[in-house]
């Protein structure tokens, strides 16, 4: 593998790193633009890549995709199919109107985009509730309305937990945290190779295996949900324990050596291990 | 002599942050962004396609007052022409950046911040490029004075500032555009001329052919070069995990 390229905004991306030998076409990730340069030759155009962000180019041959991997704690901006974690605001008679990420205009969610919904029985939701929902439409030009969804439209099922989520508590981490958490999830059957280095879900699950284990969603947003109703009395405990263990692994960005000595400390401290 | 200091993404609940010291003319600035969010009010009517920056100066010891006001509206201008306020999620939206200065000599009610421009160029960029705010390019500024034998200086003390016949901020672009421009004092043409090979060479680097001279030498270290070793250690350390499965 050679050398990692970091690029500024405005740098070119480097013809030699995209991917080659492939029939599919080049799809560009977010942080990248298509810009075409006027040729000397008339009638002649050259299409080059410009990063409107700093970070790390990575490439994925398989899939033919280029993107660029931003810093960890940005913004999150909604794109259509994430899943995320809501929470209501207000209910209007069409719409719940959600907070996906403060100082944002509030999303739309529908009140009968949930499984098996319908103008009888619907979900009724207070202010502050959450729910775990997949981003639908971000709508066109400016100004435009973001649209969530707790069903899949064309099943009317709601697939992968999709929906209120009751009880349990949220945290906070970074959004590209969250992005790492999602993808040692979806990922995470041999857990001999870690994904991106992050072992902490894994060794969490295995300490935590005799107290009943946890439930867990994770929305592109920054939001982290845990619920480990099953502990019984000691449920909280465990709750924020998980949560810190999150917490802290996202702020130090630590290695996953030292991701295993502070779940053992933290466990220690909340005296839930001994 | 010393060179700055920079280091982004240090406020956690912002969403991009920076401080950048300058220790020649001692300045120290705490930067934050925040965007794309919803602006109280509606301030889009006169670009409703594109995003709004707002940018607030904030001095170490007193209230702002007019020359905050005045910089503000300079940093508003130069910052919004490099954001690209049309990408997906930032039309309609503001990018709200907020200047701390917490160290250096205070800027005395009602005179120029000119000496100061360049640390709150810097200081911003690094906060909205941590921010991962899209961005046509990067910029890079500098101060140069003139003194009374027609000596050109980088970066005047204040102390030096103060006594110099004129002073010029150039703020240039990582693609040698000229963005900002403002100078101060009695001088003629031919000392601007100078004045903007000198802020050329200092920005782009010695040898100025864009990012080959970056790291070669040490006469070469650009104020540009450093712009990308803040971002590039930041992005390393950043994604150091997936950095060592390579």
């Amino acid at each position: 593998m050679s050398a990692p390229v970091v690029l500024l905004p405005g740098d070119e991306v480097p013809h030699d790193r995209l991917p080659t030998k492939n029939s599919n076409p080049l799809r560009l990730g977010p942080g990248l633009r298509l810009l075409s340069q006027p040729s000397p030759k008339a009638g002649d155009s050259n299409h080059v890549l410009t990063a409107t962000q700093a970070g790390l180019l990575t490439t994925d041959a398989k899939r033919n995709t280029v993107s660029l991997l931003s810093f960890p704690n940005r913004r999150y901006v909604p794109t259509t199919n994430d899943l995320i974690i809501a929470q209501i605001h207000h209910s209007s008679i069409d719409f719940f109107h959600c907070i996906v990420t403060p100082n944002t205009a509030h999303a739309l969610l529908g009140q009968l985009s949930f499984e098996g919904a319908n103008k009888k029985t619907r979900p009724m939701l207070k202010q502050g509730e959450l729910v775990y929902a997949r981003v639908q439409s971000v709508g066109v030009g400016a100004g435009a309305e973001v649209e969530l969804t707790c069903v899949n439209p064309a099943t009317g099922k709601a697939d992968g937990g999709l929906g209120p989520l009751a009880g349990g508590m949220v945290f906070d981490v970074s959004t590209g945290m969250a992005a790492r958490l999602i993808r040692a999830s979806s990922a995470s059957a041999d857990e001999t190779d870690p994904v991106d280095g992050l072992i902490i879900l894994g060794e969490l699950g295995r300490k935590l295996e005799s107290l009943g284990g946890f439930e867990l969603a994770v929305g592109r947003n920054g939001k982290v949900w845990v619920d480990c109703s099953n502990a019984g009395e000691g449920s909280v405990s465990v709750t924020v324990a998980i949560g810190r263990c999150l917490q802290e692994t996202d702020q130090h960005n630590l290695h996953p050596h030292d991701q295993k000595k502070l779940v053992t400390r933290i466990l220690r401290d909340m005296k839930l291990v001994s | 002599m010393v060179g700055p200091t920079a280091s982004l993404s240090i406020l956690q609940r912002a969403d991009g942050s920076a401080t950048y010291k300058c220790p020649a003319t001692g300045y120290t600035i705490l930067s934050a962004v925040n965007g794309p969010v919803e602006l109280p009010g509606r301030r889009d009517a006169l670009k409703p396609e594109d995003a709004t920056v707002e940018v607030f100066v904030k001095p170490g010891t007193t209230t702002g007052g007019v020359g905050e006001r005045a910089i503000e509206t300079t940093l508003k201008s130069v910052l919004g022409d490099i954001v690209l306020g049309r990408e997906k999620g930032f039309p309609r939206r503001g990018v709200v950046l907020t200047l701390n200065i917490v160290g250096g000599e205070n800027v005395e009610r009602g005179d120029s911040y000119l000496t100061l421009l360049p640390a709150l160029l810097h200081a911003g960029l690094l906060a909205m490029i941590s921010a991962s705010i899209p961005l046509s390019m990067t910029l890079s500024a500098v101060l140069l004075g003139v003194t009374d034998s027609g000596e050109i200086v980088q970066n005047p003390s204040p102390a030096a500032a103060k006594s110099a016949v004129s002073l010029h901020v150039l703020a240039i672009s990582s693609k040698d555009h000229l963005l900002l421009n403002q100078s101060r004092g009695r001088f003629d043409f031919d000392t601007w001329e100078l004045i903007r090979a000198r802020a050329l060479s200092i920005c782009q680097g010695a040898a100025n052919d864009g990012d080959v001279a970056m790291g070669e030498g040490t006469n070469t270290a650009s104020v540009n070069g450093f712009i990308r070793e803040t971002a590039e250690d930041q992005i390393y350390s950043a994604y150091a995990h997936k950095l060592d499965s390579i």
